[in-house]
């Protein structure tokens, strides 16, 4: 008997940790209680993007959206919405600045203006269930391939659509197959890339957890074309929740004939197996990941000869990430012409098709995006991102994680494409964008990414260990007030170096945010290091805070909340700050409610 | 074949060739520092780096693991590759400051001191080359990199101390590694102690000694690195002829003889079982094959008479008689220590300053020319100090001259006790039986004398034959003799081996035992009790049988048999009987 109505509860990693699981148990049970569950069906999906108000309740078919929904609202929201059929206006969205509430997930600017593709299903579907992916055309494009297509036609079709990886290293990924398919050997592989190690980057996570299928699929379309029988999917062992839902799906593609020997009654033989990372960022990159496969360190080898020549134990491999391995079946099922057309591509410049990005930082609506390629950073920023929160200014984006860099205001009306990235000193990388406004200091920014990348490098080469090994302490010396005439050189001379002779792209790429914030936030630098001042106000010993003696009132709350007592003053009287004292730990500053704290 | 130019040059390649075996045929110096003909390339030093063009693309990349391309232009030491190379340098040189080949490569690139910083402890670049080699041709698996980044580290097996117990002290990291952070000492120190100069071979592989028949290298299965891992293989690689089998067993040769010629030698006395001469203890006291080995061209000094710490000796003492005419060990002269002790002393006179003291208890100088060159000893201005050396001590002077040696004696022509000063001393040990030549004797029936050597047939008339015909033994199994007396013996015995083969026949004494096969009970008491090993038990017909070639006709088995199935012929009861009754038959008529 068909439900009239679908509860769709988001059971992605942020909306669980907010407790999502106890709204759909606080659902199933008011629902059952109210004699409503014959007629309305409680289901759990993966995760909706929009991770910044979680936990997401979406009701279907009336597409009107919830969120920040607690278990103790559940019995007002049955009662009124359910039973009386008057949506809850106090549980809906509000855009900042706005007055109304929008009701419906479409004419919310942070979806309406996303195309889904990787992420078609997201919030949909139940992940842990295989038919609801096959109802919505999942393994379609498998089943398409494999009984009216040959392995030539797959790969041409592929390369028609002009996909490129979606991992970071945007190669083509026809051309890579294609390598992978005209080098002669008795055996080829396959891998799908999880081991998503960007900071604040969770697309890979989000896809995995949200639509598991979707790789899968993908990877036995491609397996199918490149002549493949054996494929891994290397997936971080710090993603248990992934894991467990790749684990589970696998089982059920294999129950369903979809995976194994004889898929679809076709003959083709193909089966996955996984294997755990262990906590090392560089198995990100490929040499490393198909090093650790093969039992060995993480280590990087050269790429003189490419693995889709001589990959894992020597034979020929194709490793591509999850988000290009969940594109593939679209490709496949709506044809390349039709995929080619979304994006920017034309002439011979741009990408084609969608790009998820992880948007996160400064900006009001924080989550995972899908968007044409040659969408425009404001669009992004502005449209779907509402703008800078707490009314700040925006100050710059970072780009690509760890191995991009932070583009200024000016950038903001870029189209982005793997190319026009590149091009002004950052890049696509995996998806990874981090807002930031005044309040975020470019060099402390530099900083943090050299800081991490010291600690994952795999240590073999030796521009990659020692020269992040002296750039992050050149850097904290300049953070911390050491900074000296000739550092910023001495930077730009390390940066080149390592750019040039690095083993692999994570010593390659290492200099980006250093490099890219030297050429568009140079006085920042120099304000550090000749003025021994932070404009930004973050690096701890470079800023001084004191009161203005016009805005104190003489309230004390600053006195009091201060840990190491060193603001004094009477009662309704101007209150004095001993800055000799003065830890700069900025309570004061956010605990003053009229401005009267001032840093510099 | 790809067509390439590199430095200006037009060169051509086989498709895959890297660009610094290229370079190397072409006599272009490109410096490495993680390279080894021997591994894969590894590409971690980075410091091979040279540019290479294609087309208008211009990149920088590692000539040791980049292939040779059709079309491409290699610049390998213009401005930016200098540059390059010694920004790596200099980060080389923040992380290990005194290490001399990283200095000696950074100042040829114009980096005198780094800007990076200074360490003056790190020895280690973590080139990779030993944990290549212990793992790729050796094949131990030994070594490892553990951590990442700059906590990057070479270690063995969780980490123990460098030598875990699967290391198999090749050597093969310490030779490989660049900057000496790993060093045979090293590995010798935590692996035991390895003694100073040892007899047998030093390497797995080597030619014995330089009189060797037949003069070629053998493997020593126990210290071969293939025998024990199944990696390395290089000694089969190089050899042109490919003479090396590995697989080679011990052959076991069934051979018929008529005549067999025991010649097994001697063993030197141990001279540690006296504790007083400090030898295996002390440092600088040697036996006197050891100082044979020093003094010779091609053993572990090239001759040169050196102490432990590599100097030359200002003295040398030269003790006789260690475990000869003792009674506690060996109550005989050695016969032949006296006489290279001499030699000793003249050879150290030789080649160096040092003074020499010998001593003797008496000098036996008794072949031809040997009275004559202990005067010309005497002349030589050594030392020979009558009295046997009462003990060897380590001298504990105050004034920096630890670690030499006292030698404790009577000097018993001046009748005074003496303490010499020297900084080394060489022991005549006692030459003495093998230690298992009572097993020889057994397989060959010979018999010994009571000093542990094989007994002759006759000390004066038969020194060469053994109770058994056809076995003879010759040199210094016997007892101890030197060079010419043993090739006479040697001789003589060939001689009287080659006399019998070339005869063809034997003359036998008629008198031998014979075994009536109805009598024989089959008890084989005479198989045992034969001295000559005459007699032998035939299983078919199941009797025992006289040899009568090797038989004496001695008569032990005649009265041992207790079924009287053995008569000595000649000797019959009948025939005893017949005698006494022929000699008793005039003194009858008389009673």
């Amino acid at each position: 008997m068909p439900y009239r109505l679908h509860l769709m509860v988001c059971a992605g990693t942020g909306c669980v940790s907010n407790r999502s699981l106890e709204v759909r148990d606080a659902l199933e049970a008011e629902v059952a209680k109210q004699g409503l569950a014959g007629e309305i069906e409680v289901i759990t999906t993966g995760c909706n993007g929009f991770c910044g108000v979680g936990p997401i309740l979406l009701v279907q078919p009336d597409n009107i959206f919830y969120q920040q929904v607690k278990a103790s609202d559940v019995p007002f929201l049955v009662e009124e919405h359910l039973l009386k059929g008057r949506p809850v206006k106090k549980l809906m969205y509000t855009p900042p600045e706005a007055e109304e509430v929008i009701p419906k997930m479409r004419d919310i600017p942070f979806f309406g203006k996303q195309m889904l593709i990787a992420l078609r299903n997201r919030g949909l579907i139940d992940p842990e269930k295989i038919e609801e992916y096959i109802a919505r055309d999942g393994y379609r494009a498998l089943a398409k391939a494999l009984t009216s297509m040959t392995p030539r036609q797959v790969i041409e079709e592929v390369k028609a659509s002009v996909l490129r990886g979606r991992g970071g290293g945007g190669f083509p990924t026809g051309m890579k197959w294609e390598v992978a398919v005209s080098t002669p050997a008795d055996e080829r592989y396959l891998i799908c890339n999880c081991d998503e190690g960007d900071p604040g980057a969770f697309m890979d996570r989000s896809i995995v957890e949200s639509d598991p299928h979707s790789v899968i699929e993908g990877m036995v379309i491609g397996a199918y074309a490149i002549g493949v029988h054996q494929g891994y999917i290397y997936v971080r062992h710090e993603y248990p929740l992934a894991l467990k839902r790749f684990m589970l799906a696998l089982e059920q593609a294999r129950e369903h004939g979809l995976l194994g020997k004889d898929i679809l009654g076709t003959g083709f033989d193909f089966d996955i197996e996984v294997h755990r990372g262990a906590g090392a960022f560089v198995c990100g990159e490929e040499t490393a990941l198909i090093a650790s496969i093969e039992g060995k360190p993480g280590e990087a080898r050269a790429k003189y000869v490419y693995p889709a020549v001589q990959g894992l134990n020597g034979k020929p491999t194709v490793i591509n990430n999850v988000e290009t391995w969940a594109t593939i079946p679209v490709i496949i099922d709506r044809g390349a012409e039709a995929f080619a057309q979304i994006g920017n591509r034309s002439n011979g410049k741009g990408s084609t098709g969608t790009k998820v990005f992880s948007l996160v930082g400064k900006v009001n609506n924080t989550g995972l995006v899908e968007v044409p390629m040659g969408i425009t950073l404001r669009e992004i920023i502005y449209d779907i991102g509402g703008g800078i929160a707490n009314g700040r200014k925006f100050k710059a984006v970072q780009t690509g994680g760890p191995s991009g860099g932070c583009l200024p205001e000016q950038m903001l009306d870029l189209s982005v494409d793997f190319d026009s990235l590149l091009e002004v000193g950052s890049m696509m990388g995996s998806g990874g964008m981090i807002v930031m406004d005044e309040d975020d200091c470019m060099v402390d920014v530099a900083r943090y990414f050299v800081d991490f990348l010291q600690g994952e490098s795999c240590g073999k080469c030796v521009p990659c260990r020692e020269g992040l090994r002296h750039m992050a302490r050149v850097l904290t010396d300049i953070c911390a007030g050491r900074g000296k005439e000739g550092d910023i050189e001495m930077l730009e001379e390390l940066g080149q170096t390592m750019l040039n002779t690095s083993l692999c792209a994570l010593g390659g790429t290492a200099p980006n945010p250093v490099l890219s914030t030297l050429r568009y936030f140079r006085d920042e630098y120099e304000a550090h290091i000749r003025d021994r001042k932070c404009p930004a106000g973050i690096c701890r010993e470079l800023i001084t805070y004191s009161i203005d003696p016009e805005a104190c009132t003489g309230c004390a709350v600053c006195a009091k909340e201060c840990p190491v007592k060193v603001i004094t003053g009477e009662p309704k009287k101007v209150h004095t700050l001993d800055a000799a004292r003065c830890i700069k730990c900025g309570v004061c500053y956010d605990v003053c409610k009229f401005n009267a704290i001032i840093r510099v | 074949m790809v067509k390439f130019r590199i430095d200006g040059r037009e060169v051509e390649a086989e498709p895959g060739t890297t660009l610094l075996k290229v370079a190397e045929r072409e006599g272009i110096h490109i410096p490495t520092l993680c390279h080894n003909e021997w591994i894969e390339p590894y590409g971690a030093c980075r410091v091979c780096t040279v540019e290479v063009a294609r087309g208008r693309r211009r990149r920088l990349v590692t000539s040791c693991n980049y292939p040779a391309d059709e079309g491409i232009e290699v610049f390998t030491d213009n401005e930016r590759v200098r540059r390059t190379r010694a920004l790596l340098l200099e980060m080389l040189l923040a992380r290990c400051s005194e290490v001399p080949r990283i200095k000696e490569l950074a100042a040829e690139y114009g980096i005198e001191k780094s800007r990076f910083g200074y360490d003056p402890k790190e020895r280690c670049i973590l080139c990779g080359l030993c944990t290549r080699m212990c793992n790729e041709v050796v094949k131990a698996n030994v070594l490892s990199f553990a951590h990442r980044g700059v906590d990057r580290k070479v270690v063995t097996p969780l980490e123990r101390e460098m030598c875990s117990d699967v290391c198999i002290t090749c050597g093969a990291c310490a030779h490989v590694c660049p900057t000496q952070a790993i060093t045979i000492e090293d590995l010798r120190k935590r692996k035991g102690e390895v003694p100073e100069f040892f007899l047998g071979p030093t390497t797995a592989i080597s030619i014995p000694f330089q009189q060797a028949v037949p003069k070629v290298p053998y493997i020593d299965p126990e210290s071969c690195i293939h025998m024990q891992t199944g990696g390395c293989g290089t000694c089969a690689e190089v050899c042109e002829p490919e003479a090396i089998d590995y697989d080679m067993q011990d052959e076991v040769v069934e051979l018929d003889v008529g005549q067999i010629l025991v010649c097994t030698g001697y063993q030197l006395f141990d001279a540690s079982q006296m504790a007083q001469y400090g030898y295996g203890k002390l440092d600088n006291v040697f036996s006197s094959l050891e100082f044979e080995q020093m003094l010779n061209s091609t053993g572990p000094t090239s001759g040169h008479v050196l102490t432990k710490n590599g100097k030359e000796p200002r003295a040398i003492g030269i003790i006789h008689c260690i475990g000869s005419r003792d009674e506690h060990h060996h109550r005989y002269c050695s016969r032949v220590c006296c006489m290279y002790a001499l030699k000793f002393a003249h050879l150290v006179k030789d080649r160096t300053k040092a003074e020499v003291y010998q001593f003797y208890i008496d000098m036996r100088a008794f072949g031809k020319g040997f009275e004559e060159f202990y005067t010309r000893i005497l002349d030589e201005g050594v030392n020979v100090i009558r009295g046997k050396a009462a003990e060897v001590v380590e001298a504990t002077w105050g004034d920096g001259r630890e670690g030499h040696l006292l030698v404790r004696c009577e000097d018993t022509l001046i009748g005074k006790f003496r303490e010499i000063p020297l900084d080394m001393v060489v022991l005549c040990s006692a030459l003495e039986p093998n230690a298992d030549a009572d097993k020889v004797a057994n397989v060959f029936s010979l018999n010994m004398s009571p000093d542990g050597f094989f007994l002759e047939r006759h000390p004066k008339l038969d020194p060469m034959g053994t109770m058994s015909d056809g076995i003879y033994i010759a040199g210094c199994c016997q007892g101890p003799k030197d060079i010419p007396d043993t090739v006479a013996q040697a001789q003589g015995a060939a001689a009287r081996i080659l006399a019998l083969i070339a005869k063809g026949e034997v003359f036998l004494d008629p008198i031998r035992a014979s075994i009536d096969e109805d009598r024989c009970g089959a008890c084989k008491i005479c198989n045992n009790l034969c001295p000559y090993t005459a007699i032998t038990f035939d299983e078919e017909k199941n009797v025992s049988v006289v040899n009568e070639t090797l038989c004496k006709g001695c008569g032990t088995c005649v009265a041992a048999c207790p079924a009287g199935a053995i008569t000595g012929s000649g000797f019959t009861d009948e025939q005893i009987f017949a005698e006494i009754d022929g000699i008793l038959a005039d003194a009858g008529d008389s009673a």
